[in-house]
C-alpha cells in the first residue's frame, strides 16, 4: 500500500500542473453518490490533474451546460445511468451545441443499463453505431478473463492499442492489458472521417445480446475489429467525444485487478490507459497551435530558406506572377503541461497549398529549426504564371490531433507595364527593331536627297 | 446666301459678319445651357448620385485612378472582382472616361476649386453634352452653307432623347464623352477630306485615339471613313486630297490606338479593323496607278492598270480571308456577328442575348427617342443626294450604316441620332430658309426678272435639279402661305421641344438605383431598397467577404456595398458567369460544393414579388439557367423549368427542378409567412404561390430589405459534425427520421482503416 501513495503522490505532484489547453470545467453526470464512490480513483486522478470537477444528477434542476449563451463547462463526462432519459438539460441538441462550441464529450456505455436516448442519437448523428438492444455486450472465446469471467468470456483482457495506421502518432500505447468488462461495441460509420477507432475489440470477439440467443448467433451486429470498445470522434472545430465502451473499465474495481489470461496471471492497466483516454478526450494531448505565420517575397537566390533568425515579419497582399516567395510557419504540440515542438510522425507531413479554385502547389513543409517550444516549417516555390486571388493553404486533418486549417488571401497580380524586358533585351526583336531604324534612316536619306537633287531637276528644265 | 441677306432691309443692320458671329456664339451658349439643363431632372428629383450598374464600376474607377495616380491605375489588378479569378483591369478597360474625370479633378483642384470626384463624375455626360452640340454645329456647318443647319443640327443633338438616355446626370458611362469624340472626329475628317491637309488629318487621328481610349464603339469610325474613303474611290472621286488625310489619319490613329492596352494588337489582329486596313493599302494602289497615268497617256495601259488594281484587290482580299480561316487574324466576335444576324446569339451566346441593350430595336423606339426628326432624317439624306459632295456621301453613308445598326440592336440608337440630327437640320432649314424670306418679288409681271430671282432664291438654298425649283414658283411668295408653313414648323419644333422634355423627364432621369412611386395621395415615395442592402454589407460584413449574385448587380455591389464580387457586367469569362448560373438553377446540394470552392460567404438575389418589381432574378432567372446550360448542357436543362404545357411557373404547379432550384428558394424563403396561410401572392407573377414554403439547409437567410427586393443568404460552413446539411437541419428542428436500429438491410459496408 505504501507504494501506491508514493505513486499516488509522484502522480500528483508531476501531474499537479498538466492542465488542458480547453480548460478546466468538468462535468460528471452520474446518479448519485454511491455511484461516484465507484469511480472515486478516476475522478481522483483527474482531479489531481487539475480539473475542477462538478457533479450532478441527469435530471438535476441546476444542470445546465449553458449560461448566457457560453458554455458553463469545458468537458462533459457521461456516466450510465439507471434513467432511461437524460432530461432536457443533456439532450442530444444540446450535447451537439455543447460541440459546435468545441466543449467536449467523453460519454461511458455499460451493457447492464440501457443507453438513454439522447446519447443514441447524438452518437447516431456523429455516425458512431451501438447496438440497440439493452443488454448486447462483447465477448471473446479467446481473449476472456478466466478469473471473472470464466463461463460468460465477456471480460476481454486487451492489449495496448497500436498505431492506428502509418503517419498517426499513438497517444493510447503501453504495455500491459486492459480489461474490458462487459463492453458495448461500436461500429463507425464509413462516411465520417472524423470517427476513429481507439481501442478495437480482437478479430476473435463479437457482439452477442444473451437475451436474445439465435437473433445475434445469426445476425451479430458486429464482429471482429468492426468492433470497437473506445473510438473518438474529432470534429471540424477540434471539439472531442470519447465514447468508451464499458464504463466497468473505469471504476475502481478494475482499476488495478488481478485477472487471468490463458492461464497466465496478469494485472491490469486500466488506470493508465484511463488517464491516456481521458488525458486525449479533454485536450491534455495532441493540441496542435499555429504561432507565427510568414510569407515573403524572396528578393535575391542569396538568401536561404534555413535563416530562420531574421525573418522579416512582412506578409505581403500581394505578389507578381513568377516571383519567388517563402513561407513559413510555426508549429507546437501540448503535451499535457506545456507546448513542445511538433513533429509529424514518420511517413507524414504538413503540406501548404497555393490554391486557387484548386491547388498550383502542393508541398510538403519542411522542418527548418526549432524553438523551444514550436517548429518552424517552412518552403520556398514560384509562384504561378496565373493571376487571381490566392490562398496559402495548410489543412492539416489526422486522427487523434487537432485540426489545422490555415489560411492566407493574397493577390497574384500581372506584370505591371515597368516590369517587361526591354524591346532590346530580346534577341528575337532585334530584326524589328533594325527594321525600325532602317525605314528611319531610309527615309531622311531618301529626304536629304530628294532635296539635294530638286535645283538640278529645275536646272534641267530651264535648260 | 450674303448676296440675299444684303437684300433684305428689315435685317440690313443686324447682319454684318461681327453682329451675326456674336449672335451665333450667344445661340449655342444657350443650346450647351439648355442640353446641359435638361439633363439635370435626375440630380433634381433625386440626388446626385451614379445611375444604373456599368457607371458604378467607371465611378470606382475613377476613385481609384484619383486615389493611387495613373501609374497604379494603369497596372491595377483588381483582386475585388470575378473572384478568385481577379481581372486586369487596367489592362481591359478603355480608360478615356477615367482619365477625362481624372484631369478635371485635378485640374479644378488646381484652380483651388476642391470640387468631389462623385460631382465630376455625375456631371460629365451632362457637361460633354455641351460640347457635342457645338460639335454638331461644327460638322453640319461643313455639310451646307446655311448657317441656321449648324445651329438647328446643335439644337436638335442638345436635346435628342436618343442621347439623353445616355448622357443625363449621372450616367457616367463611357458613351457620356464618346459620342462628343465622334463627332468631333468626324467633323475633323471632313475637314481634312475638304483640305486635303495633314494637319486636320493628324487632328483626326488625335481624336480618334481619344475616342478609341473612351468607348468599345470607335470600331464604327474605323470602318465608316475606310468605307467614306472606299466610296469615293468607286465613285472615281479620288484626289490628292482624299490620300493625305486618309493616310495621315490611318498611320496616326493606328498607332493612337495601339497604346491602349485594351486594344493593344486588335487594330491588325482582328477582323473588324482590316477594311481600314485594306482601303489604306488600296489607296496607296489608286494613289500609284494615279501617278502613273499622269506620266503615260495610254489608254491600254491605264486599263491594264485598273485589272491590276482590281487582281490586287482581289488577291489581298482572299488572303484575308485566308488569314482568317487560320486563325491568324481573329474572326469576328459574337457581338459583331449578332450584328449582322439577330437571331445568332439567342443560339450561341446567350450572355449577349439576355443583355436588355442588345435586343433589336422595336420601331415605336425611334419615334420615342427621335420623335419628328426621324421623318425629316430620309429627307436630308434625299438633300444630301442632289449636289452630292464628297462630305455629302459621307452623310449618305453615315445615315445608311447607323440606321441599320440602330435597328439591330438598341444600343447603338446612340451612334444613329448625331447623323439624324444633322440631317434633318439640313432639311429642316432648307424649309426655314425657303419660308422664311420675306421678299417677295419685284415685278410679278416681268417673268423673266421673276424667274431669275426665284432661281437666285432656289440656288442659293437649294442645289440644281430639283425640278420643281426650276420653273417659276408662285405660291410661296404669299404671306399666307408662308405663315402656314412657318407656323406649322414651329408648332413641329415646339412638339419636339415638349416631347424630348416629357422624355427626358419621364423616362431617362430615374437612377434605377433608387426607385419611385407615387402613393395615393400624389406625393412621391422612395424605394431604397438597393442602398438599404448594399449599405447592411459595407456594414455588417467583413472586407473580404464575397458576394455571390447575378452579374447585373456586380458592379454595384463593387461600388456601393464594397465587396468583393463572383461576376460582375465585364462579362469577360462566360464560364465563370455560368458557374454562377449553375449555382443559382441547382438543387441546393450541388450547390453548396461550387460556393464552397468559390469561397462564397453571401448570396444576394432581387425578389420583386412582394412589390410587383419585374426586374428581378425570377423574371431573369431563365437566363441563367440558358447559360449554364451552354457550358453544362447535361446538368442543367432549360426544359426542365418549364411545365409539361410548356409555362414557367411559380406557383403549385411549378417544376420540380424549380422549386428545388437555389434561385426559386432564396426567393420564396419564408415569404408565406407575410401572408395569411395558404394566401401567398407573388405580384409580379400574379400567381398564388404553394402554402409550403421552400426550406433551406446550406445557406441561411441573413437580410432581406425593407421592401424584400434583396435578400441575402449567408453561406454556412461545412457541418462541424461531417454531417450533409440537409439531415443537420432536420436533426435540429426535430424532424429527422430516426434509423431505428442499427440493423441494416443487405450487406455490411465494412470500416477499412
Amino acid at each position: 500500500m505504501r507504494w501506491l501513495l508514493s505513486l499516488l503522490l509522484l502522480g500528483y505532484l508531476s501531474a499537479v500542473q498538466a492542465l488542458s489547453v480547453a480548460g478546466t470545467r468538468l462535468l460528471v453526470v452520474l446518479e448519485d453518490g454511491a455511484e461516484r464512490e465507484k469511480y472515486g480513483a478516476f475522478l481522483g486522478d483527474l482531479e489531481a490533474r487539475g480539473f475542477h470537477i462538478t457533479t450532478e444528477a441527469p435530471k438535476s434542476d441546476s444542470l445546465s451546460l449553458f449560461k448566457h449563451g457560453e458554455r458553463t463547462y469545458d468537458h462533459v463526462v457521461l456516466l450510465p445511468c439507471l434513467a432511461k432519459g437524460l432530461g432536457p438539460a443533456l439532450s442530444a441538441n444540446v450535447l451537439l451545441d455543447f460541440m459546435k462550441k468545441e466543449g467536449n464529450v467523453l460519454v461511458a456505455l455499460s451493457s447492464e443499463r440501457s443507453t438513454p436516448a439522447a446519447v443514441q442519437s447524438l452518437l447516431l448523428e456523429l455516425d458512431i453505431h451501438i447496438p440497440s438492444d439493452k443488454g448486447a455486450l462483447v465477448v471473446d472465446h479467446f481473449n476472456y478473463d478466466s478469473t471473472s469471467a470464466a463461463d460468460k468470456h465477456d471480460v476481454l483482457l486487451l492489449p495496448y492499442p497500436t498505431t492506428l495506421k502509418t503517419g498517426v502518432t499513438n497517444y493510447f500505447g503501453g504495455d500491459g492489458l486492459i480489461a474490458v468488462p462487459r463492453a458495448v461495441g461500436q461500429t463507425l460509420g464509413n462516411e465520417s472521417p472524423l470517427t476513429a477507432p481507439i481501442l478495437r475489440a480482437p478479430c476473435t470477439a463479437y457482439s452477442y445480446n444473451p437475451k436474445d440467443e439465435a437473433d445475434s448467433a445469426e445476425d451479430p451486429f458486429a464482429t471482429g475489429s468492426q468492433l470497437n470498445i473506445v473510438s473518438a470522434m474529432q470534429a471540424h472545430n477540434s471539439a472531442r467525444l470519447t465514447v468508451i465502451g464499458s464504463a466497468e473499465m473505469l471504476q475502481n474495481a478494475w482499476f488495478a485487478e488481478k485477472a487471468t489470461l490463458s492461464g497466465k496471471a496478469v494485472k491490469t492497466a486500466n488506470r493508465d490507459f484511463a488517464e491516456k483516454v481521458s488525458a486525449w478526450a479533454f485536450k491534455e494531448v495532441g493540441v496542435l497551435k499555429v504561432g507565427k505565420l510568414v510569407h515573403y517575397q524572396d528578393e535575391g537566390v542569396s538568401k536561404k530558406v534555413n535563416t530562420s533568425v531574421a525573418i522579416p515579419e512582412n506578409n505581403p497582399k500581394i505578389y507578381r506572377i513568377k516571383s519567388d516567395v517563402t513561407f513559413a510557419v510555426e508549429i507546437s504540440e501540448y503535451d499535457k503541461t506545456h507546448y513542445v515542438p511538433f513533429v509529424p510522425p514518420e511517413g507524414d507531413a504538413i503540406q501548404l497549398e497555393f490554391s486557387m479554385l484548386s491547388p498550383f502547389h502542393r508541398l510538403n513543409l519542411r522542418p527548418i529549426s526549432q524553438t523551444a517550444n514550436s517548429t518552424i516549417f517552412g518552403t520556398s516555390f514560384r509562384t504561378p504564371d496565373q493571376h487571381g486571388i490566392f490562398n496559402f493553404r495548410i489543412n492539416y486533418r489526422r486522427p487523434f490531433v487537432t485540426n489545422i486549417d490555415e489560411k492566407r488571401q493574397v493577390t497574384v497580380r500581372h506584370f505591371a507595364h515597368d516590369e517587361w524586358p526591354r524591346s532590346w533585351q530580346i534577341s528575337g526583336a532585334w530584326v524589328w527593331i533594325a527594321g525600325v531604324w532602317v525605314t528611319v534612316a531610309g527615309w531622311i536619306a531618301f529626304v536629304a536627297v530628294w532635296l539635294w537633287s530638286a535645283p538640278a531637276n529645275t536646272v534641267k528644265k530651264t535648260q | 446666301m450674303s448676296v440675299q441677306m444684303e437684300d433684305n432691309q428689315l435685317l440690313k443692320q443686324a447682319t454684318s459678319p461681327k453682329t451675326r458671329g456674336l449672335l451665333r456664339v450667344i445661340i449655342l451658349a444657350l443650346i450647351a445651357g439648355a442640353a446641359v439643363s435638361s439633363r439635370l431632372f435626375s440630380v433634381i428629383r433625386f440626388e446626385s448620385i451614379i445611375h444604373e450598374f456599368d457607371p458604378w464600376f467607371n465611378f470606382r474607377a475613377t476613385k481609384y485612378l484619383v486615389q493611387h495616380g495613373f501609374y497604379s491605375f494603369w497596372d491595377w489588378f483588381d483582386d475585388r472582382t470575378w473572384h478568385p479569378l481577379g481581372r486586369v483591369t487596367g489592362g481591359t478597360l478603355y480608360p478615356g472616361l477615367m482619365v477625362t474625370s481624372g484631369v478635371i479633378y485635378h485640374l479644378l483642384r488646381a484652380l483651388a476649386l476642391p470640387v468631389d470626384i462623385r460631382n465630376i463624375c455625375v456631371l460629365l455626360a451632362p457637361a460633354f453634352s455641351g460640347l457635342t452640340a457645338l460639335a454638331t454645329y461644327l460638322l453640319t456647318s461643313e455639310m451646307v452653307t446655311s448657317p441656321s443647319a449648324g445651329l438647328l443640327a446643335a439644337a436638335f443633338m442638345g436635346i435628342a432623347p436618343g442621347y439623353i438616355s445616355r448622357s443625363v446626370a449621372g450616367s457616367y458611362d463611357n458613351e457620356a464623352i464618346a459620342i462628343f469624340l465622334l463627332v468631333f472626329t468626324f467633323y475633323l475628317w471632313i475637314k481634312a477630306v475638304k483640305l486635303g491637309s495633314v494637319f486636320y488629318g493628324a487632328l483626326t487621328a488625335l481624336f480618334y485615339g481619344y475616342m478609341v481610349s473612351a468607348w468599345g464603339g470607335y470600331v464604327f469610325i474605323t470602318n465608316l471613313l475606310p468605307l467614306h474613303a472606299f466610296v469615293l474611290i468607286c465613285m472615281g472621286r479620288y484626289s490628292p486630297r482624299l490620300y493625305v488625310s486618309y493616310t495621315s489619319w490611318y498611320a496616326l490613329g493606328t498607332l493612337a490606338s495601339m497604346q491602349i492596352p485594351f486594344v493593344g494588337f486588335l487594330p491588325i489582329r482582328s477582323s473588324e479593323h482590316m477594311s481600314a486596313l485594306g482601303v489604306f493599302g488600296l489607296l496607296q494602289l489608286v494613289a500609284f496607278v494615279d501617278y502613273v497615268r499622269a506620266q503615260i497617256p495610254n489608254k491600254q495601259f491605264q486599263t491594264l492598270l485598273r485589272a491590276l488594281v482590281l487582281l490586287v484587290f482581289v488577291v489581298a482580299f482572299g488572303g484575308l480571308v485566308l488569314l482568317t480561316v487560320t486563325g491568324v487574324i481573329a474572326p469576328w466576335t459574337g457581338r459583331f456577328y449578332s450584328l449582322w444576324d439577330t437571331g445568332y446569339a439567342k443560339i450561341h451566346i446567350p450572355i449577349i442575348a439576355s443583355v436588355s441593350e442588345h435586343q433589336p430595336t422595336a420601331w415605336p423606339a425611334f419615334f420615342f427617342d427621335l420623335n419628328m426628326l426621324i421623318w425629316l432624317f430620309p429627307a436630308g439624306v434625299y438633300m444630301c443626294f442632289k449636289r452630292l459632295t464628297d462630305e455629302q456621301v459621307f452623310v449618305v453613308i453615315y445615315a445608311v450604316l447607323a440606321s441599320y445598326f440602330a435597328g439591330v440592336m438598341v444600343r447603338l440608337m446612340l451612334t444613329l441620332t448625331p447623323i439624324v440630327c444633322v440631317a434633318s437640320a439640313m432639311a429642316f432649314s432648307q424649309i426655314l430658309d425657303t419660308y422664311l424670306d420675306a421678299r417677295k418679288p419685284k415685278v410679278p409681271a416681268k417673268e423673266e426678272e421673276g424667274a431669275d430671282v426665284a432661281k437666285v432664291a432656289a440656288a442659293a438654298v437649294l442645289p440644281e435639279g430639283l425640278r420643281s425649283t426650276r420653273g417659276p414658283v408662285i405660291g410661296i411668295y404669299s404671306y399666307a402661305s408662308k405663315l402656314t408653313v412657318v407656323g406649322a414648323s414651329l408648332v413641329y419644333l415646339l412638339l419636339f421641344v415638349m416631347h424630348c422634355t416629357w422624355v427626358t423627364s419621364n423616362a431617362y432621369s430615374s437612377p434605377s438605383v433608387v426607385l419611385a412611386s407615387r402613393l395615393p395621395d400624389g406625393s412621391q415615395h422612395i424605394i431604397d431598397d438597393y442602398r438599404e442592402a448594399y449599405q447592411w454589407l459595407r456594414q455588417n460584413t467583413p472586407n473580404d467577404a464575397k458576394i455571390m449574385s447575378w452579374w447585373d448587380y456586380g458592379y454595384q455591389i463593387g461600388g456601393m456595398a464594397d465587396r468583393p464580387t463572383l461576376v460582375d457586367n465585364n462579362t469577360w469569362n462566360n464560364t465563370h458567369i455560368a458557374t454562377v448560373g449553375k449555382a443559382m438553377s441547382s438543387r441546393e446540394e450541388v450547390s453548396y460544393p461550387i460556393m464552397r470552392q468559390h469561397e462564397v460567404d453571401y448570396v444576394l438575389v432581387v425578389f420583386g414579388g412582394l412589390l410587383g418589381y419585374s426586374g428581378d432574378d425570377i423574371n431573369k432567372f431563365l437566363w441563367m439557367v440558358r447559360i449554364a446550360e451552354g457550358i453544362w448542357p447535361d446538368e442543367v436543362k432549360e426544359r426542365d423549368f418549364f411545365t409539361a404545357r410548356g409555362e414557367y411557373r411559380v406557383d403549385d404547379e411549378a417544376t420540380p427542378t424549380m422549386k428545388n432550384s437555389l434561385m426559386y428558394k432564396m426567393s420564396y424563403y419564408n415569404y408565406n409567412k407575410l401572408f395569411p396561410a395558404g394566401q401567398a401572392q407573388d405580384r409580379v407573377r400574379q400567381a398564388r404561390l404553394p402554402a409550403q414554403g421552400p426550406e433551406l439547409s446550406t445557406i441561411e437567410e441573413a437580410f432581406t430589405s425593407e421592401n424584400w427586393i434583396i435578400r441575402i443568404y449567408k453561406v454556412k460552413d461545412l457541418d462541424n459534425f461531417g454531417r450533409d446539411h440537409q439531415s443537420a437541419t432536420a436533426f435540429d428542428k426535430g424532424t429527422k427520421k430516426k434509423r431505428g436500429s442499427a440493423r441494416r438491410k443487405g450487406p455490411k459496408t465494412l470500416r477499412v482503416e
